[in-house]
């Protein structure tokens, strides 16, 4: 905050605007704050602590040291949780940031009816995601879904999709696809918009063919944007709950189980607040390593590039 | 020459419609079962347009399911949720962006760690928290916990970083008070921003599932997206009756209807917010 002199009348006047003058930052602050500690940082604080804890809402919490992540090592439905939401992240993640660029290179060309194209592909993201549930869980239908029987009149087999155990989560996987591609699509076009086409032109009229152009130029040039794509997708993908919940509950047994999934039935469902707020922390850890790992392999790139 | 211009603008067509067809038909094919009657919903028949219009599925959702109820209370809460952030996030990112203080950048550090902690791990706390105060179940439960956003304030502080200092400096000559000129001078100036996180804070409380799921009991505070779930996961997993798929078709473009318009109405702001924030919540 920049003071400007003013006409001071006494040496305590003074004193005492500069001490409001401190004080003004903090009453500006205050309101925000006082929401962030009580419903951010102060419950973020405590599920850690709560995970250290045995406590089923009624009564008081039991202090049981690490046992709830010892009973995490010995929980055959936890690491089913575990490597289905690995799976689901291994599937959804590549997929969606590949076809998120091919339809980003695909919108950016200078043809009529690229304007429809950008607002088609992004209105399914526009839909709640209970809503896109809903409706996919009637294309995925085992006899009458529109997919099924349209498979059927292309001569291929049925697939059993979400009732089946071997099926389930690659209904998840393409339902999140099709919800989400258009997120990573947007992303993907501002970043495009922001290389300039001179670039292009110069590397055109030297020779460069299309291939060389996407490897040499678009790709490094939107590295940036790669980076934050990838990370936001992996994050939302190791959080997947709400299609899962509608379509599957995380069966059949526990085909689609994943991790929040598992979180939501321990903690309030069979109200083990404890053992719910461990899982918590296990996704948490798992997310910071993700972070960690990419942010390092990005600036190993970045250099690798400038080198 | 001609014939190589030809063909490349046959293939954009080609995969242009491909890519809208894939895009919109489930859409659309929600549209279509919500309008047909059961028997015409489980068939091996594949009719994009009804034989015969119904209105029987509407009815049968209006009659069994508060979703008008449900939808007014997705719309007081993001409304009311919205107005919070803007007003919390426009004040506290104001001050981390033009004053100087003790421990700023600390502060802000630690705010901007919390992007990194997912929500799941507050939500046991929070909702014991509620239930203390016997507030679950209530709009409050829903609305209070979005003033702890995070994005809101990154993006104001980055939009009032960038404004020139003269305008606040004239204004401190003329006498004008700190909070005078936030309101009055700064403000006004912010509506790019505003609209961003007004735009980002509506749609992320509007699609809020996981905490709306576990803070809500009835239908008295029960939010859209969680009513919505009720519909089929009554039997998840397994196949339902063609009335149950009409039913939630026909709930399901209810409460897909508003967003839809309100992306087409405000298409240019929404893409911006996002572009914008490449965050979500």
């Amino acid at each position: 905050m920049r003071i400007l002199p003013r006409p001071r009348t006494a040496a305590a006047e003074a004193s005492r605007l500069r001490f409001r003058r401190q004080l003004i930052p903090y009453l500006f602050l205050l309101p925000y704050l006082t929401f962030f500690v009580l419903f951010r940082l102060g419950p973020a604080l405590a599920g850690m602590g709560i995970s250290f804890t045995k406590w089923s809402i009624v009564g008081a919490p039991e202090w049981v040291g690490l046992s709830n992540y010892e009973a995490m090592t010995r929980d055959p439905r936890l690491s089913a949780a575990v490597t289905n939401t690995l799976f689901f992240t291994g599937l959804t993640v590549p997929l969606l940031v590949v076809l998120g660029l091919a339809l980003a290179m695909l919108m950016n060309q200078p043809h009529r009816g690229r304007a429809l194209g950008r607002v088609a592909v992004f209105t399914p993201y526009v839909l709640m995601s209970t809503v896109v549930g809903v409706i996919w869980t009637w294309l995925l239908e085992k006899d009458f879904g529109l997919i099924n029987v349209y498979l059927s009149q292309l001569g291929f087999e049925k697939v059993p999709w979400l009732v089946d155990q071997s099926t389930a989560m690659y209904g998840i996987v393409l339902t999140t696809v099709w919800w989400t591609v258009g997120y990573n699509m947007v992303l993907f076009l501002a970043g495009l918009q922001d290389i300039p086409t001179e670039l292009y032109e110069a590397a055109r009229i030297d020779g460069a063919n299309a291939w060389q152009l996407f490897r040499r130029i678009t790709l490094p040039l939107l590295a940036p944007t790669t980076f934050l794509v990838l990370m936001l997708t992996i994050i939302n993908s190791f959080q997947v709950f709400d299609q899962v919940y509608v379509m599957t509950s995380g069966g059949p047994g526990t085909a689609t189980l994943t991790l929040v999934q598992y979180i939501y039935t321990t903690a309030f469902q069979f109200r083990k607040m404890g053992y719910g707020a461990a899982i918590a922390c296990l996704l948490f850890a798992i997310l910071i390593i993700f972070a960690l790992v990419q942010t390092r392999a990005y600036r190993r790139g970045v250099r690798g590039v400038a080198a | 020459m001609i014939t190589q211009k030809v063909v490349r603008l046959a293939v954009w067509y080609v995969l242009l419609a491909v890519v809208i067809i894939f895009a919109l038909a489930p859409i659309v094919w929600m549209l279509s079962t919500s309008f047909k009657p059961e028997s015409q919903i489980t068939t091996l028949n594949i009719e994009w347009i009804p034989r015969t219009f119904t209105m029987e599925n509407y009815d049968a959702v209006f009659e069994r399911f508060a979703i008008l109820r449900w939808t007014l209370n997705s719309v007081i809460v993001s409304v009311a949720a919205t107005l919070l952030v803007l007003l919390l996030d426009s004040l506290a990112g104001y001050a981390l962006a033009r004053m100087e203080f003790a421990g700023r950048n600390l502060l802000f550090s630690i705010i901007l760690s919390m992007l990194f902690v997912p929500l799941q791990i507050t939500v046991v706390p929070l909702f014991l928290m509620f239930s203390k105060v016997n507030l679950t179940d209530t709009y409050l439960a829903l609305i209070l916990p979005v003033g702890a956003n995070v994005t809101g304030v990154f993006l104001m502080r980055q939009f009032f970083l960038n404004i020139p200092y003269e305008l606040e400096d004239a204004a401190r000559v003329d006498g004008a008070s700190d909070l005078r000129i936030w309101w009055s001078v700064v403000m006004p100036l912010a509506r790019p921003a505003l609209t961003a996180v007004a735009i980002i804070t509506f749609l992320s409380t509007w699609n809020s599932f996981f905490w709306p799921l576990i803070a809500t009991r009835t239908d008295a505070a029960r939010t859209l997206p969680v009513g919505i779930a009720q519909f089929m996961s009554l039997r998840p997993g397994q196949s339902q009756s063609a009335q149950a798929y009409g039913r939630s078709m026909a709930g399901a473009v209810l409460a897909a209807l508003p967003p839809i318009l309100f992306f087409f109405a405000l298409q240019r702001y929404f893409i911006q917010g996002i572009s914008m924030s490449g965050l979500k919540g």
